[in-house]
């Protein structure tokens, strides 16, 4: 049929119409044959454009319309409850003369330092090791994957009381003779951060194990039996079978996490108190960006420009993670 | 045209449309414009009136409280909504930028002074001069703002003055007499460290929590927060800086718990299982020990607050204030002096651990009854009315004492408490730091 492949789908269905409309008698007259070169009848070129309004219209409503906005109010001087004027860049030459935008990216950048290789390959040996097909496995796994489904907040209060100074963990030290003080796991800003990175990677393993899990599930089972055959040990078959079957997995997994590592709060803010830390010392971007534009003197122009550097962060970062991905592609 | 061309265009019209509204939101001209609503003497029309986390608990007072008050005006049509405390202030914010506030709007002290500052209230001394007398003198000045001469931006609601809650058994057993608790901040700090000495480390005497001690102890203890043009914070002194130095001798003592620095720490629950022995000065505290902690509730103490030389006690209080521009001043007004007559505080204050700021209400038997004095709940109810009645009020934190000042003094305070930096350095840096938000806040107008 002259042109059913530039509208297929239009031209598939009109083709099957006629030809049912041909078994019945008597037969209406045909159509004429569109002529050679000529476009067939087909829907108009916005109907897709219809069914994807309402994504289109939720997406721009919701996330172009705030991004575009807090690049436009990054400009200016805005405050809580006062209009902003234009002041050109000086938002962000602000920011990267202020100790405490790169002390708050340095404790992002290490988060993600720590937390991306853990959350990388933690959850892959998990999802190995409870990958096995023996009885009762899968009470090991829904107790991996319970952290996960556990409320941010009761997890930090859970964690607040393994980690204070009287908590679990000091009174077991101090009880076996270890310490003779209690860690400051929680009231020294170093320690604080490691402490907030513990809980994200307890509570990423189960997550990203259910991706691993997913992956390892489509590895052919021939290839360990030929690794096998040539004589491949248990750690022989894992870094030469299982590691590069799921390494686009891997790269997933590191993406999303460094994605989340850049934006996390909720641990610091539990474990550390509304001013992350004593001193602030453990703050993060998101962190900082709450403390400067919240409140009644909140400055949203200063604080829409950290999330705009924010936002350059976590696209070298995620543009990173896509040239691996191409890389290993390639 | 083509489609992809047509689809081109689409987008960019589509994507220039969406950055010329992009200016309409977020910026644009201040929130306190529109004309001054005048009376015209007619009680009449619809109001809308906004309460703080009253629902459901307080949902059948509030509502008689509204009926009662439709029923005297019938031409009043009161539409109530009530909002929780999460994000009460950013609510506040937003609809103050919309310029969608209510008519009748509850506040605390700090939404109460952002939106008095930004001209969002009407003036009710200037509206209703005959109302000042109604209420107690020291809540009614509550409700002036500093450069806005004798005007009150808002009728006093209920108020919680500042007490202190011990646990007597605890200071017995540190070798204090329990009728004698400390009444300066300075006597606070020494038995404070008496009890750290005896406790053995099992208990501790009182929060660190800088934020919440902050600048209340600076005021207690005489020292100046702001110059007389009140556009630079003057607290660096030797008396801030031997606060400070007592108070990193203190924690380093034992005499606080060391996670209560970051205000991570749940002072209930410490108080609760005899790990602390000053409870945090609040009336409703005593109500939630007898509840949640009988025992530890029947060892419970309470006295007047820690006032300093100066006679200073801290009070938080609530109050309503009327949208300057509102359609139904004469309505709004009457309503709001309703809520907040005497009869009604007092209802309300019987239901709630709160005091009444109404003069009669304040004056109720209810609030002097002391009991036979070993009722914790009572004594304190009675010592927070005697308090609200005797004690200067004018300690409250300065509007230019903003979240943003107080957070970046605290980070400095916590430095020099875990021995980061000495208290001088960390006094003089708070200090730096709160004068570069103050400047760069009056630079916009705050």
């Amino acid at each position: 049929m002259t042109g059913a492949g530039e509208v297929s789908g239009a031209g598939e269905v009109s083709g099957a119409r006629r030809a049912t409309g041909a078994r019945r008698a008597p037969a209406p007259p045909a159509p004429a044959p569109p002529a050679a070169g000529r476009a067939p009848r087909h829907r108009p070129w916005w109907t897709p454009y219809l069914f994807l309004a309402p994504g289109l219209v939720t997406v721009t409503l919701f996330s172009l319309w705030p991004f575009v906005n807090t690049v436009v109010l990054s400009l200016t001087d805005a405050r809580i409850l006062r209009g902003g004027h234009f002041v050109g860049l000086a938002n962000y030459t602000r920011a990267l003369a202020d100790d405490d935008f790169w002390a708050a990216t340095a404790n992002s950048v290490l988060y993600l330092v720590v937390v991306v290789p853990a959350l990388v390959l933690l959850p892959l040996a998990l999802a190995v090791l409870v990958q096995a097909k023996v009885p009762g496995i899968g009470l090991f796994r829904s107790a991996f994957y319970t952290p996960v489904i556990a409320s941010a907040v009761v997890v930090g209060l859970i964690w607040q009381w393994v980690l204070r100074s009287d908590g679990l963990v000091n009174t077991v030290l101090q009880r076996l003779r270890v310490i003779s003080e209690p860690v400051p796991f929680l009231t020294d800003s170093r320690l604080l951060l490691c402490s907030a990175m513990l809980v994200t990677v307890w509570k990423g393993l189960g997550y990203y194990m259910v991706f691993y899990l997913a992956a390892l599930a489509n590895v052919p089972a021939s290839l360990y039996e030929a690794a096998a055959l040539d004589g491949a040990g248990a750690a022989r078959r894992f870094f030469s079978v299982t590691v590069p079957q799921v390494k686009p997995m891997m790269l997933l997994v590191g993406t999303l996490s460094a994605v989340s590592a850049l934006r996390v709060f909720t641990e610091i803010y539990i474990l550390g108190g509304e001013s992350g830390g004593p001193g602030g010392g453990a703050r993060t971007l998101p962190f900082l960006i709450r403390q400067v534009g919240l409140g009644f003197a909140g400055e949203t122009g200063y604080a829409a420009a950290i999330s705009v550097l924010l936002f350059l962060l976590t696209l070298v970062f995620s543009l990173l993670g896509r040239r691996l991905s191409k890389g290993d592609d390639a | 045209m083509t489609p992809s061309h047509l689809t081109r265009t689409g987008i960019a019209v589509l994507a220039a449309a969406v950055l010329a509204t992009v200016p309409g939101c977020g910026l644009g001209g201040g929130p306190g414009q529109g004309e001054d609503a005048t009376r015209t003497g007619r009680v009449a029309g619809t109001v809308t009136f906004r309460t703080l986390q009253l629902k459901p608990v307080h949902t059948g007072y509030v509502q008689g409280v509204i009926d009662a008050f439709e029923k005297k005006y019938p031409d009043v049509k009161v539409v109530w909504e009530d909002v929780p405390g999460d994000g009460y202030n950013e609510k506040l914010v937003a609809d103050a930028q919309a310029g969608a506030l209510p008519d009748v709007v509850n506040l605390s002290t700090d939404s109460f002074q952002l939106l008095g500052d930004r001209g969002m209230l009407a003036d009710v001394a200037r509206l209703d001069p005959e109302a000042a007398r109604d209420y107690v003198p020291g809540a009614w000045e509550q409700f002036k703002l500093p450069g806005k001469g004798q005007g009150v931006y808002a009728y006093p609601w209920y108020v919680t003055p500042e007490i202190l809650t011990y646990n007597k058994e605890l200071f017995a057993e540190a070798g204090l007499d329990p009728a004698r608790p400390p009444t300066s901040v300075e006597e606070f700090f020494d038995q404070a460290e008496r009890i750290a000495a005896r406790s053995g480390g099992r208990y501790a005497a009182f929060m660190a929590d800088p934020k919440g001690r902050l600048p209340g102890d600076w005021q207690k203890m005489g020292i100046p927060l702001l110059n007389d043009a009140r556009d630079r914070f003057v607290f660096d002194t030797e008396r801030a800086v031997g606060w400070l130095t007592r108070m990193k001798d203190l924690y380093a003592k034992g005499a606080m718990p060391k996670e209560s620095l970051l205000k991570a720490d749940d002072v209930n629950q410490l108080y609760g299982s005899r790990k602390l022995v000053f409870g945090p000065g609040s009336p409703g505290f005593v109500k939630d020990v007898k509840r949640n902690a009988p025992q530890v509730y029947a060892g419970t103490q309470v006295a007047p607050a820690v006032t300093g030389s100066l006679g200073h006690i801290g009070i938080y209080a609530q109050s309503l204030g009327i949208k300057r521009t509102t359609e139904h001043l004469d309505a709004a007004l009457e309503f709001a002096k309703w809520v907040t007559n005497g009869p009604n505080q007092v209802a309300f204050a019987r239901r709630a651990t709160i005091y009444p700021s109404n003069a009669r209400g304040l004056d109720d038997p209810y609030f002097s009854d002391r009991g036979d004095g070993t009722d914790a709940e009572t004594v304190a109810r009675a010592v927070g009315a005697e308090q609200l009645r005797t004690a200067q009020l004018d300690a409250n934190t300065p509007v230019e004492w903003t979240n943003q000042v107080g957070d970046a003094v605290v980070r400095e305070v916590q430095k020099a408490i875990t021995g980061e930096q000495d208290p001088r350095t960390a006094v003089r840096r708070a200090q730096q730091e709160a004068n570069r938000l103050l400047a760069a806040a009056n630079a916009g107008g705050r």
